[in-house]
């Protein structure tokens, strides 16, 4: 048995001694007899050990992108970490403490919550970030519902192209039936947004307007820096990559008003998908409206330099039912991952990195096109290391699964895999560089899906 | 006992060194438009990996965790996090397994996913589970859109109000109201729910009562079977809010008390670690009313095999990226199996035990509100303490200098004066005399002393107004309201606002704002 519970058992009878007790059960005395059960139906406690050994046969059951080769990421992505990074999270000075809500005993939690707000203001080029949301897509609904707070109107503008979970996430976020969702087209050749469309659609009556940089495609919209001035004073949320952020002309600097994100690529593994981390930036006047938790800088009581919470009134535990968010437990560890991460790599590191993805990216693009039977970008626009691939002769789940088979995780099906669910307008999947792509990983990729196209079709197959 | 800690004057990162002021070399990356190319290159400094590894060292050393010091926080459930989960949430078999691979590839998360579910299940009496929340808020907002979507279907399109007790998490009214819901507070009386009060506010267009049991003053609310009559009669949901969970494992369960959905924090029973404020880990277990609106994808078993389905037309889609903090499920799977059924119900008679005894011994020095037998936590009021003109924010304040952190304070709001404290089972009797010794010498230090406290922390008491009136939430904003900080590492030393500079060597940043 574990040791987790000090005193072998021989404590209980000196705090029930203490109380005046003879039995622990007397202390739930006040649950009513028909509400009490018998049992939960739990296995028997294990050892360490035991724990251990069952835990990895699971884990082994498991193939892991290093084992194959993966160039999967939709926004999740499998970078290499720095051990520095992991040795800095492993002070359990940061993982076991709780929310700082004495500053005084979590001067060095705040501090690198106001060290992690400054470099996301500093990559999105805002004036004020918030100390984490949980992921970007729900940071795109908290953006979203803060855009409601500041500007009046009921629709909402958001790309035809958005992944279905992010769109999905978007709209339990919407739960007033007076917001609705209106879709900006774009080019199907060129995935070009169509300006026009937005210019006249964001005047009537409409409170925010969505994108994203790059997009779900991997495209990089050329007009987007064009797009505030098309929307006037309809506040404009841009969800942009951090690690594309070292490239790109950051959103603050062409007239975004809110810009979240998905920091996960900055030091955490994508651990099948969480935890995340939400990143959100806006304007000095729009700073009362920003959901969660903030860290400012004051000063103690001696004129020392000090760190803490503020602006709580915002908050769920002052305000109640009129806070700007119910967010309460954020991913405050995460963003010391990402700031850590973004410290060990440091700036120029991660700018050559975000140059080298896009140089792989590029080759791997210029060698599927190579490939009879795929599409390979789906769309002709600029973009970094990630894009939408087409299939021809087998459908996506034929020919992904059909990759797999051969050790290639190809990409992701850009289709939402619910049942009667509308089509994207990109029939395709995602393909994605990574850390890991090379000359050699490429050249394995596309000899896999000339096998997988040549392949016979199963019978049955047209 | 004489604690201090570290009192490092660590600058900021920028601070360290001042970052590049140039811009982004035009070879990197020739793909990208030039009218979408980055002009000014990322201002963040070029540090050794030393100079990133002492940095973060000191700044932990400026904090409080788990590891350090016994943390009372009550309603958190601050208990130990055990070291081994960490070491298995870092294997490559779930950190290195991306979420958008076959499910033929991930069995073994699968499976394990699935078997907490399950367990979770029949630990709540709620069999259908899902671990997609992020967390507890998360959870309470997801459980109250499957409420509206659950209303709808049937038609019941009067339903837009949520009650919950006034001693409720704050969570509970700000996830309503976020959830489109109006929101109607039913007075306690001696700490728990007045049934009156709440049979006259129920109502045709109740759409759910949120409770906690036991409740946020640690009393378990007897009343619980009554109270599930008159909202199930009413047609309302009753939802659990779990943060109290750490109470009740194996004694009773949401499900046996006739709620209808449950939302668990993770983080709280299940010992994830609480990571300076998140990541959380939550999850949602429900009954047969609302399981068809739980999120998507669910995981089905069929046979030996784990899929992932989306084939579920009431759900109400999905609530965030992927299947959930599966690296935190994990952590919470090791505390579970290693517990197992025994150890689960030790854990909850050991929290409650100590928070008995330690009730009944800070009892004897500041009144205790409610009746002396609680569960995981209980709440003492420091209204007494008024007349020798200190406050129960001083008593706190007093208590970090003896190297324990403080309670919750100030909550529930409903006693005045308040301390929420709860002892979770992974602290030993020794502690928890000690804590006592440590809570008597704050009782009876002078109220000058209790004023001037901390005194032995990395800073002393810290002026919340001024970071609230000043609005400094930057490095940028602080380089504007002094210039030149940063500018050189000789500066850094001693920048304006660090060491012995008065208050008003900080101006107020607005007058450089934008």
């Amino acid at each position: 048995m574990v040791r987790w519970i000090p005193g072998n058992g021989e404590e209980e009878k000196a705090l029930l001694d203490a109380l005046g007790l003879s039995s622990v059960e007397e202390l739930f005395r006040d649950i009513p007899p028909s509400a009490r059960m018998k049992r939960m139906g739990l296995g028997a406690p294990l050892e360490e050990r035991q724990v251990v050994e069952h835990v990895d046969r699971l884990l082994e059951k498991n193939q892991t992108q290093g084992s194959l080769d993966s160039f999967l990421g939709c926004g999740l992505y499998d970078r290499y970490t720095p051990a520095v990074v992991d040795g800095i999270l492993q002070r359990s000075e940061f993982y076991t403490s709780y929310t700082p809500y004495q500053p005084e005993a979590s001067q060095g939690v705040l501090q690198t919550l106001f060290e992690f707000q400054s470099l996301w203001v500093e990559l999105s080029d805002m004036d004020v970030a918030n100390a984490s949301l949980y992921d970007g897509a729900t940071a795109m609904g908290e953006a979203m519902l803060m855009a409601r707070r500041l500007a009046p109107g009921h629709r909402f503008l958001v790309p035809s192209t958005l992944f279905w979970e992010r769109r999905s996430v978007l709209e339990n976020y919407a739960p007033r039936k007076d917001m609705e969702f209106v879709e900006v087209p774009c080019d199907p050749r060129t995935g070009r947004l169509d300006l026009g469309f937005l210019e006249r659609e964001a005047k009537h009556d409409c409170f925010g307007v969505l994108f994203e940089y790059p997009d779900t495609l991997g495209t990089l919209q050329v007009d987007l820096p064009k797009v505030k001035g098309a929307i006037k004073d309809v506040p404009l949320i841009v969800s942009a990559d951090p690690l594309a952020l070292t490239l790109l002309e950051p959103p603050g600097a062409w007239g975004a008003d809110i810009v979240v994100g998905e920091g996960q690529g900055f030091g955490v593994p994508v651990s099948y998908g969480g935890p995340l981390l939400g990143l959100i930036s806006t304007r000095k006047e729009h700073v009362r409206m920003l959901p969660g938790r903030i860290a400012g800088a004051t000063v103690d009581h001696e004129g020392r330099r000090a760190f803490t919470l503020t602006l709580q009134a915002r908050e769920q535990h002052i305000r109640r039912s009129r806070a700007t968010s119910n967010i309460c437990t954020n991913q405050t560890l995460v963003s010391l991952a990402f700031l850590a991460y973004a410290c060990a790599v440091g700036p120029s590191g991660l700018t050559r990195l975000a140059s080298r993805l896009s140089e792989e990216g590029h080759r791997l693009a210029k060698a599927l096109k190579e490939v009879p039977g795929l599409r390979a970008p789906l769309v002709d626009a600029p973009f970094l290391w990630e894009f939408p691939v087409g299939v021809e002769g087998l459908s996506i789940p034929e020919f992904l699964d059909g990759m797999y088979d051969e050790g290639v995780l190809a990409g992701v099906p850009l289709q939402d895999p619910r049942p009667g669910a509308k089509g994207h307008p990109h029939p395709g999947f995602l393909t994605s560089a990574g850390e890991r792509t090379d000359a050699k990983s490429v050249e394995r990729y596309a000899r896999a899906a000339r096998k997988v196209l040549s392949a016979p079709k199963k019978e049955g197959s047209p | 006992m004489t604690f201090r800690q570290a009192r490092w004057e660590e600058p900021l990162l920028w601070e360290i060194r001042p970052p590049a002021d140039g811009g982004v070399d035009p070879a990197q990356a020739p793909e990208v438009p030039p009218e979408l190319r980055r002009r000014k290159a990322l201002r963040l400094p070029e540090l050794s990996e030393l100079e990133v590894a002492r940095h973060f060292t000191r700044l932990s050393q400026m904090n409080f965790g788990i590891e350090t010091s016994f943390y009372p926080l009550g309603s958190c459930t601050m208990k130990y996090n055990p070291r081994v989960s960490e070491v298995l949430a870092r294997r490559a078999g779930v950190a290195d397994v991306h979420p958008y691979q076959p499910e033929s590839s991930t069995q073994g998360l699968l499976a394990m996913l699935w078997e907490m579910e399950q367990a979770l299940g029949k630990i709540t009496g709620l069999p259908h589970t899902t671990l997609q929340v992020a967390a507890g808020a998360h959870g309470e907002y997801v459980a109250l859109r499957m409420t509206a979507a659950y209303h709808r279907d049937r038609g019941d399109t009067k339903r837009t109000e949520v009650l919950l007790p006034d001693t409720a998490h704050g969570t509970n009214p700000a996830s309503a109201a976020m959830a489109g819901f109006t929101t109607r507070e039913i007075p306690s009386k001696n700490g728990c729910v007045d049934l009156r009060a709440l049979e006259g506010a129920l109502s045709e267009n109740t759409a759910a009562f949120m409770l906690t049991n036991p409740n946020t003053a640690g009393l378990f609310e007897e009343q619980i079977l009554e109270i599930s009559d008159r909202v199930h009669s009413a047609g309302a949901i009753l939802y659990y809010d779990g943060a109290n969970l750490n109470a009740i494992l194996g004694k009773t369960g949401p499900g046996k008390m006739g709620f209808d959905v449950a939302h668990l924090n993770l983080h709280k029973t299940f010992a994830t670690p609480h990571g300076g404020g998140g990541p959380g880990d939550g999850a949602l277990c429900v009954g047969e009313r609302l399981k068809d609106y739980l999120p998507v994808p669910r995981i089905v078993k069929e046979g030996r095999k784990f899929h992932i389905s989306y084939d579920f037309p009431r759900s109400i889609g999905k609530v965030k990226t992927a299947y959930g903090n599966v690296g935190l499920v994990l952590r919470a799977y090791v505390f579970l199996r290693a517990h197992g059924e025994e150890g689960l119900r030790r854990v909850s008679e050991r929290a409650v035990l100590n928070s008995n005894y330690l009730g009944m011994r800070l009892g004897e020095h500041l009144p205790r509100p409610f009746k002396p037998l609680v569960k995981h936590e209980f709440v003492l009021s420091g209204a007494p303490l008024k007349a020798r003109g200190v406050r129960t924010l001083d008593l706190a304040k007093r208590l970090l200098d003896e190297g324990v952190h403080a309670p919750t304070v100030y909550f529930p709001t409903l006693v005045e004066e308040s301390l929420m404290i709860e002892p979770p089972e992974t602290e030993s009797k020794r502690d928890l005399d000690e804590f006592v010794a440590a809570f008597l010498r704050a009782l009876n230090d002078t109220p000058e002393r209790l004023h001037a406290s901390p005194m032995n922390l990395a800073v002393g008491r810290v002026d919340e107004v001024r970071a609230a009136r000043d609005l400094i939430l930057s490095w940028r904003d602080m380089e504007k309201a002094a210039p030149g900080a940063g500018r050189s590492h000789a500066t850094a030393a001693s920048p304006p606002g660090v060491a012995s500079a008065a208050p008003s060597d900080i101006p107020n940043p607005s007058v450089g704002a934008k």
